[in-house]
């Protein structure tokens, strides 16, 4: 039979290897043995075990190397490790460093088919778990390009024809009716750009950022969430006040994620002010890290709230009533920061304003 | 002469919605709804400019079309303008500047929608771009 599980015994006691053979003759294993701990690792390399015995005083090299080996190899085989009596130290010692379970010597025929059991499900159980994680990854993005094509494909469609019918009827249009266009398109880009977020949550492993990672100065990211903020400061006339020290040095991370954080926070700050007010940006090192902080004179975040804001999706049960939040920014930028080393926190009073502040922590080139 | 455009996209109400910008703006515009199509007016036809989805059909079958234009020294010279639906980084970081996908000599990268002025401006500066580039030659 083809899938058969598959144990390895390494063992310098011949007499070991034999009465395991004896054992498991008749059940449902493939068996193969080694009498070293060097030409075990190499057999163990072509007959791809699912469980391993291993004795850990032998001759050669120590069991424990084997079992660091074999980690190396694949850490998904299961080790068991085969100890004399006197040497349960020994084996709790093994277990720390990745085997599964030991059995003492000497053993019973029942104490050995039970263990090789367990291993053996042991295996069956983690594979099935890497394929069950595979497998959700999978559906995650798939989900997430389903998500893009069939829900943002029909809002563009919709956003490209009202872009024309307000082009075609620009002269024709009264002051009213230009306001209802600007609200329909306003609205839209809200909806647009709260998919995109969404998507940024299910389809991205934020972690994986750290891969890319390089030196870079604070002062680009912020710059570039400016810029992409000036449309709707204009919009409510709030003056964005940036205050980023010169010569800051540099921190490690990804560009483009840490100007997502300043674009979220700052869009925030910018949504929860009143008009005509300002929005202050500054940088600075504090220590071994690079302070920015966001401050802004807004409607301020209630104090029951405030332990739940970077949790996502949520808005507040103070009823805010502005427009535009869709609760997932903050939880984006802390998961961002946090990927970065760094910390995030926030200091607010209602009715005063807002200030978050973002710890990075300077590159140690 | 108006200028010759090309629009390859499979939604035709996304079509719909740059088409009547561009025959505003004084352009000659036809369309084609799948790449196949698209290929077969690129060929049939002589085109100042090409207006090309990336993500039809099933995948990112407009890249089909990129890549063929690349291989073929006359299609390589007409400008493209990539329109895409996906977002991208780069459009976000650095908003309102070009972005080059550098599939062809001549070509840009915008995000749907598209604001009609953005439109009209990239689809104009690509054509001269790519006018001036052929006149080194």
């Amino acid at each position: 039979m083809e899938n058969k599980a598959k144990i390895l015994i390494i063992d310098d006691e011949e007499v070991v290897l034999d009465s395991c053979a004896q054992i498991l003759k008749g059940a449902p294993y493939q068996l193969a043995t080694a009498s070293d701990g060097t030409s075990g690792l190499t057999l163990l390399q072509e007959f791809r075990p699912d469980l391993v015995f291993v004795d850990l005083k032998m001759p050669g090299i120590s069991g424990f190397e084997v079992l660091e080996k074999i980690g190396e190899i694949d850490p998904t085989i299961v080790i068991v490790v085969i100890t004399g009596f006197a040497t349960v130290s020994s084996a709790v010692e093994a277990m720390k460093k990745g085997a599964y379970d030991f059995l003492p010597k000497p053993f019973t025929p029942d104490e050995f088919r039970l263990i090789a059991r367990r291993g053996i499900e042991r295996r069956k159980l983690m594979l099935e778990a890497i394929a069950l994680r595979k497998e959700r990854d999978l559906l995650r993005e798939q989900f997430a390009s389903i998500v893009s094509h069939e829900l943002k494909a029909p809002l563009s469609a919709i956003q490209q024809n009202i872009f024309a019918l307000e082009f075609e009827l620009e002269k024709r249009l009264g002051p009213e009716q230009k306001e209802k266009f600007e609200r329909i398109k306003a609205r839209l880009t809200d909806l647009l750009k709260m998919i995109n977020s969404w998507l940024r949550v299910i389809a991205v492993d934020i972690d994986r950022l750290k891969e890319g990672f390089v030196p870079l100065s604070i002062a680009e990211p912020i710059a570039n969430a400016i810029e992409s903020l000036d449309t709707l400061a204009a919009r409510k006339n709030i003056k964005i006040v940036s205050e980023v020290g010169q010569d800051l040095p540099a921190v490690l991370g990804d560009k483009v994620s840490l100007a997502e954080v300043f674009v979220n926070i700052i869009g925030n700050a910018l949504k929860y002010s009143p008009d005509g007010s300002n929005v202050r940006v500054t940088a600075r090192q504090e220590e071994q890290t690079i302070a920015i902080s966001i401050e802004d004179s807004g409607i301020g975040i209630a104090e029951e709230d405030l332990p739940h804001i970077f949790d996502g999706f949520y808005r507040g049960k103070g009823g805010q009533t502005v427009a535009g939040g869709h609760g997932i920014g903050l939880a984006v930028a802390r998961q961002i920061v946090e990927a970065h080393n760094g910390s995030i926190e926030v200091e607010s009073e209602v009715g005063t304003g807002t200030t978050f502040t973002v710890r990075l922590p300077i590159h140690q080139s | 002469m108006s200028k010759k455009l090309l629009i390859i996209d499979d939604d035709p109400d996304f079509v719909s919605g740059i088409k009547s910008i561009l025959d505003a703006g004084g352009y000659e515009v036809d369309v084609a709804y799948n790449p196949k199509d698209g290929l077969r007016a690129l060929q049939a036809k002589k085109y100042d400019l090409l207006l090309l989805d990336i993500m039809m059909g099933r995948g990112a079958e407009g890249i089909m079309i990129a890549r063929k234009m690349r291989k073929d020294a006359k299609l390589r010279e007409i400008p493209v303008l990539i329109i895409t639906g996906m977002r991208e980084q780069i459009a976000f970081l650095f908003p309102g500047e070009p972005v080059h996908p550098r599939f062809v000599d001549v070509d840009e990268m915008v995000e749907k929608p598209v604001e009609p002025k953005l439109l009209l401006d990239k689809v104009q500066s690509l054509i001269q771009a790519a006018e001036a580039k052929k006149a080194e030659k």
